[in-house]
């Protein structure tokens, strides 16, 4: 039983791998021959301390379509279709995982075994042994974990370029990844730990606290 | 007892977690919204829409009415002045005193740091320090979003343009929307993304 679901987390490990790595993959391998633009279009960006503040051909208001007119030559003509936002997408996807992680998280609370006994207990020698696997609190807790490790690879892969260290903890952006992330990594360590176990160990804190943090994290962003 | 303590050491947490979040927000005079948004599901993601016809009608009549949560107050202050407005970036736009003192208390009472929207919270926390950004363009955050995209698909491209022209490409912009899932960049349907292509 230990060994047959070993082997499911490894595939499915490795299924979230491949996914996630063919889908990154795919977007640096469409955007590799593009050049970067920015500063071209955005010369007047005072941080860079270029000195230029102002540009002619760059206006903040739609007074200066004669300058980009005579640029226009490259659009390739292509008959407009009516826009319909993508019901999956690569951010959406790390988004449905992240809510998903807290659902799975609330559920997995609410399937807990509880405490055997309060008074009275008798010796751990003659207590059943402990259920580590195949129960209901245990495949959500799994199911948990799992979630929370996609969660953190798709947000690493899709979101990378929102991260910025010289932000400061005021970003949203970089309070969302430390308290998610570390939230991640408390319900990673709770279910590791009570699996690990074959006596009675205290983690539920610890899974719940990840879990909450992963809630603030996904407010913060939501 | 271990487990009962662990819950209260994560409930703990949590209260400190929104507590530091409270107390930012009295520091910033947002304690009016802070509760509101704290339990608003709504998505708060983008900036706050124009709600103000003032607003929407004399800034929308010659370019898209950039929110104000685009810019922190400072920037605002700069910019809607009838010295400021007699050279709007290269036009003449003055208002009569009236309606300037209308639009720029309400972009200033509704900018970036007053903001509880995330993509505000990100240009305030960004132009805290250092000069006052005079373009939206011009905004360290607005580079970096921006900065994979190529020059064909905006300058050289005639349905856009210049970057400046948020609605062109931002198809919620109006919303208050900027997510990359709502981007169509005219004549690219495809300009990113694995789920989009065909």
């Amino acid at each position: 039983m230990e060994y047959s679901i070993k082997v499911v987390n490894a595939v499915a490990g490795i299924f979230l791998a491949i996914f996630s790595g063919g889908v990154y993959a795919d977007t640096v391998a469409a955007n590799v021959v593009l050049p970067p633009a920015g500063g071209f279009y955005t010369n007047n960006a005072q941080f860079l301390g270029s000195g230029r503040l102002n540009s002619s051909s760059y206006l903040l208001a739609a007074n200066d379509g004669n300058a980009a007119q005579s640029r226009a030559d490259g659009t390739p003509e292509a008959p407009p279709v009516k826009f319909e936002p993508p019901l999956m997408s690569e951010r959406k996807l790390h988004q449905y995982l992240g809510l998903g992680t807290v659902l799975f998280a609330g559920l997995t609370m609410l399937a807990a075994p509880g405490e055997a006994c309060e008074n009275n207990c008798p010796p751990a020698s003659q207590l059943p042994p402990r259920e580590t696997s195949g129960t209901t609190h245990t495949r959500l807790a799994r199911t948990t974990a799992a979630l929370a490790a996609a969660t953190v690879i798709t947000g690493l892969l899709f979101h990378w370029d929102d991260f910025h260290l010289d932000d400061g903890f005021s970003d949203p952006d970089n309070q969302h990844v430390m308290l998610a992330g570390t939230g991640a990594m408390l319900m990673l360590y709770a279910v590791n730990k009570s699996a690990k176990s074959s006596v009675p160990t205290s983690h539920a804190g610890i899974a719940e606290l990840g879990a909450a943090l992963m809630l603030v994290g996904i407010k913060l962003t939501w | 007892m271990m487990h009962r303590k662990w819950k209260i050491s994560a409930l703990l947490a949590l209260v400190l977690v929104m507590g530091c979040a409270g107390a930012g927000a009295a520091e910033s005079s947002l304690s009016d919204n802070f509760l509101l948004w704290l339990f608003d599901f709504q998505r708060t993601n983008g900036v706050k829409p124009v709600t103000d016809k003032h607003y929407q009608e004399e800034c929308g009549a010659c370019h898209f009415a950039y929110q104000p949560g685009l810019l922190p107050a400072k920037s605002w202050e700069a910019l809607l002045t009838d010295q400021a407005l007699r050279d709007h970036f290269g036009v003449n736009a003055q208002l009569d005193d009236e309606t300037l003192k209308d639009i720029r208390d309400y972009a200033i009472s509704n900018s970036a740091e007053k903001s509880w929207y995330k993509r505000s919270r990100k240009i305030a926390a960004a132009t805290e320090h250092g000069p006052t950004p005079l373009r939206i363009t011009g905004l360290r955050y607005i580079v970096r979003t921006h900065h994979d995209i190529p020059e064909k698909m905006i300058t050289g491209n005639k349905d856009v343009k210049s970057l400046s022209f948020c609605d062109k490409c931002h198809t919620q912009a109006a919303k208050g929307i900027y997510d990359a899932d709502t981007v169509n960049i005219p004549h690219y349907p495809n300009w990113d993304g694995w789920f989009n292509k065909p």
